[in-house]
């Protein structure tokens, strides 16, 4: 897809009749340099203080051909010194994986745009998002990279891919998306023992070397999605209002590979022995990405009129996820991966309080259908964690301004129903114009077979400058 | 003798009815003597938002000044169609440009000619690459983090206040610090007083200074409830030639907040006029197209 793409544009551009040259009024650049910090708060003896020391290089250039066509790129690399400056050697072989921006995706974003007034065309790598909430409900079109967690801003973890976006005015307030990505890239999540590594990851580490440590071996087949047109995920997204009601509603499907790749157990060979209840021998996985549907809804409606709802925001999305896999087995031990159906939903309210507090509450809820099978209870797939079979999280998010909006705070409060979360607290300040300060801090509670309570010993301080241009 | 009478009474009490309905859309319409507060008023909105025009684009720079050294600044596009039907009385977008870390930030208002509905909008947050409905602001918000509120630059309709007409008079002149020269001395103005019709609201009351020839509120003053002047807004505006036609523009704005003594300044640029914009661009459609 990437080679068609980049030759599409070479033809496009050598076709127009006059040379072409920059011409600085149709040339548009901006960027940033970052320095961020981020310190580990609880000493837990397993991670030295310093989880963080990146430096981030950003640069987008727009480049408008014409009236109607406009190329983009975006480019953002960074380093992160923090493996260079700790001297433990779990954390430093992560240093390949994690120090720096691995193979190309610095390119973030680069593509072609062909806006009219009933069609929009977007060639290239993008990111495109769906849904109304902030945790992906229907925002499941691009893969994400969760390495750090959801600390990260969203635009950060989403990872683009190479596609075709074509939206479609079919009439003044609807509009038709469709998307056809040849392009594949897996989830990402931190290497074992990485600040934010998940304990699935950790413990299938530990595994690895037991066995290998005691003779035997962990062999582990990853068949990847191969970057073939019939390999594509493809996705529609209606778009409407419901005039004089102003109720906006959308309708979506998508039909793709699962971005996750999921663990299947192959079967064990050549047992040599016995350590504790455990075989000493060749063990066979594969790491699969598996076909799904995904059918959904969302809606948004804002209360203009005159009434005691005047000036609330009511939104929500619901999505069913036909034959995605899950894992079943017994508290933090995988058994077998077997398919299943999902129905996610979530609704928000967000309403200004006190002139200009905005206050957002999120409530969702994940269900899966087989909350059992073969006798085995389903499992969290980042930390073994029996997961119950209707999983609800509350959400609330508070943000204002200060100072002529130079001093903007901000709280996120997560909860889970099982006692677990994460509170994120930041506040971001306008030096100057160009430079942007942030300090904030990260904390996880809850135990630790859960999402958020596998990291309640990873709370973090953070710290953030910022220069524009 | 009483036909006549009552012809000329009946003649009279038509033209205050038609006067007294809504001003018309995309039509000019001019300050003349004898008029009432509230219809010296009407006309001032009808300039105010440009419901004389089908569309307007401008560019605009926010001038934040902290203190006399130090300022920051912010610039941003605007569109707008005026349309007048359907129950709208205008659409428009605003995109920021600068600085970076807001660049791209792009914010969609649809405004009803209802003054019970609020306005609808939509956000377009770089950080998220998404589009949010959200609420539309509170009136008494500060606008873009300025010393303006967010009635007084986008959301106040002639519906908010009453009026009562202190007089005519010469405007004595603004000293307009950032243009460093005094503007509309002499000028002759409608002096009105209005009063907000919420209770408890940031102001008590305004004197507003309504220039007779443009038609626009070139000055006006805020007291609190105590009778302390607290805020005042200064709107230098323009008459534009449009295709033959004197189309009363705002070209810059300045606002002094006499409690912080902090001040701001909006100045307007590159505005263009009836470029046949289409409502199309005036949909989350367009949003989407944002890159930055």
């Amino acid at each position: 897809m990437r080679k068609i793409v980049i030759l599409f544009i070479s033809l496009l551009l050598e076709n127009f009749a006059y040379p072409f040259e920059i011409k600085n009024e149709n040339f548009e650049y901006a960027g940033f340099l970052k320095t961020e910090v981020w310190l580990k708060i609880n000493n837990d003896n397993q991670h030295l203080f310093l989880s963080s020391f990146k430096n981030t290089f950003d640069l987008e250039t727009e480049y408008k051909i014409s009236e109607n066509w406009v190329f983009f790129t975006h480019l953002r690399y960074y380093y992160d010194f923090a493996y260079d400056i700790r001297n433990r050697e779990n954390f430093d072989r992560n240093q390949s994986i994690s120090g720096h921006t691995p193979r190309t995706h610095w390119l973030r974003d680069c593509y072609l745009d062909f806006n009219s007034d009933k069609l929009d065309l977007r060639l290239g790598k993008q990111q495109v998002v769906w849904g109304q909430t902030d945790i992906p409900i229907l925002d499941r079109v691009m893969p994400l990279d969760l390495s750090w967690w959801w600390l990260r801003d969203l635009e950060e973890i989403r990872i683009p891919l190479w596609m075709i976006k074509a939206e479609y005015l079919t009439s003044l307030n609807s509009t038709l998306q469709v998307l056809i990505i040849p392009d594949f890239e897996a989830n990402r999540s931190a290497p074992a023992y990485d600040t934010f590594s998940f304990r699935s990851v950790n413990a299938f580490y530990d595994f690895k070397n037991l066995m290998k440590s005691l003779g035997g071996n962990v062999i582990v087949k990853n068949y990847s999605v191969p970057k073939k047109f019939k390999n594509s995920t493809f996705g529609v997204r209606w778009r409407s209002i419901i005039p004089g009601f102003d109720l906006e509603y959308t309708f979506n499907y998508l039909y793709g590979y699962t971005y996750s790749a999921y663990t299947y157990f192959e079967g064990v060979k050549n047992i040599k022995g016995i350590f504790g209840a455990l075989p000493i021998a060749d063990y066979y996985y594969s790491r699969r990405h598996k076909r799904y549907q995904l059918f959904g809804f969302s809606f948004a409606k804002s209360f203009v009129e005159a009434g005691i709802l005047k000036g609330l925001t009511l939104k929500g999305e619901f999505c069913f996820i036909h034959k995605e896999p899950a894992y079943y087995g017994i508290s933090g031990s995988r058994v077998i991966t077997e398919n299943t159906d999902k129905y996610n939903w979530g609704l928000a309210l967000e309403r200004y309080i006190f002139t200009n507090w905005l206050v957002n509450l999120q409530l969702l809820q994940f269900r899966t259908k087989d909350f059992t099978k073969q006798g085995y209870k389903l499992l969290d797939t980042a930390t073994y964690g029996i997961q119950d079979k209707y999983e609800n999280y509350l959400i609330l998010k508070v943000m204002t301004d200060f100072m002529h909006e130079r001093l903007k705070p901000e709280l996120l409060i997560l909860w889970q129903d099982d006692n677990s979360g994460r509170i994120v607290s930041k506040v971001k300040y306008e030096l100057r114009e160009n430079i942007w300060l942030k300090l904030g801090v990260a904390h996880f509670f809850g135990e630790l077979d859960t999402p958020n309570g596998e990291f309640r010993n990873k709370d973090q301080l953070f710290f953030e400058v910022k220069y524009t241009f | 003798m009483k036909r006549g009478l009552l012809i000329s009474i009946l003649y009279l009490g038509l033209i205050s009815i038609t006067f007294s309905q809504d001003l018309e859309y995309h039509k000019l319409y001019s300050l003349t003597d004898g008029m009432t507060a509230e219809q010296i008023m009407k006309i001032m909105y009808h300039n105010k938002y440009s419901l004389f025009a089908k569309d307007i684009t401008f560019k605009g720079e926010v001038i934040y000044i902290d203190s006399p050294t130090f300022q920051r600044k912010r610039k941003y596009k605007k569109s707008r169609i005026i349309l007048g039907k359907d129950g709208f009385s205008y659409k428009e977008l605003t995109v920021i440009t600068y600085p970076t870390e807001v660049k791209g930030l792009a914010v969609l208002v649809w405004s009803y000619i209802s003054p019970q509905k609020d306005q609808q909008v939509w956000l377009w947050l770089p950080s998220l690459k998404k589009v949010r409905k959200i609420s539309a602001s509170q009136d008494d918000d500060s606008f873009m983090g300025s010393d303006f509120t967010v009635e007084e630059v986008s959301t106040r309709r002639f519906e908010d206040e009453t009026y009562r007409l202190i007089g005519e008079k010469v405007f004595s002149g603004y000293e307009f610090d950032y243009m460093k020269k005094t503007i509309f001395k002499g000028r002759r103005c409608y002096v009105i007083e209005a009063k907000p019709k919420k209770k408890n609201w940031y102001y008590a009351k305004r004197i507003v200074w309504i220039d007779k020839e443009i038609g626009g509120n070139i000055y006006e003053e805020y007291f609190d409830k105590k009778g302390r002047l607290f805020k005042k807004i200064f709107r230098y505006w323009k008459l534009i030639d449009v295709n033959g036609k004197k189309y009363p523009t705002q070209i810059a704005l300045e606002v002094k907040d006499l409690r912080t003594n902090h001040k701001t300044i909006i100045l307007m640029e590159d505005i263009k006029y009836d470029q046949n914009i289409k409502e199309e661009y005036f949909t989350v459609k367009t949003l989407m197209r944002q890159r930055w």
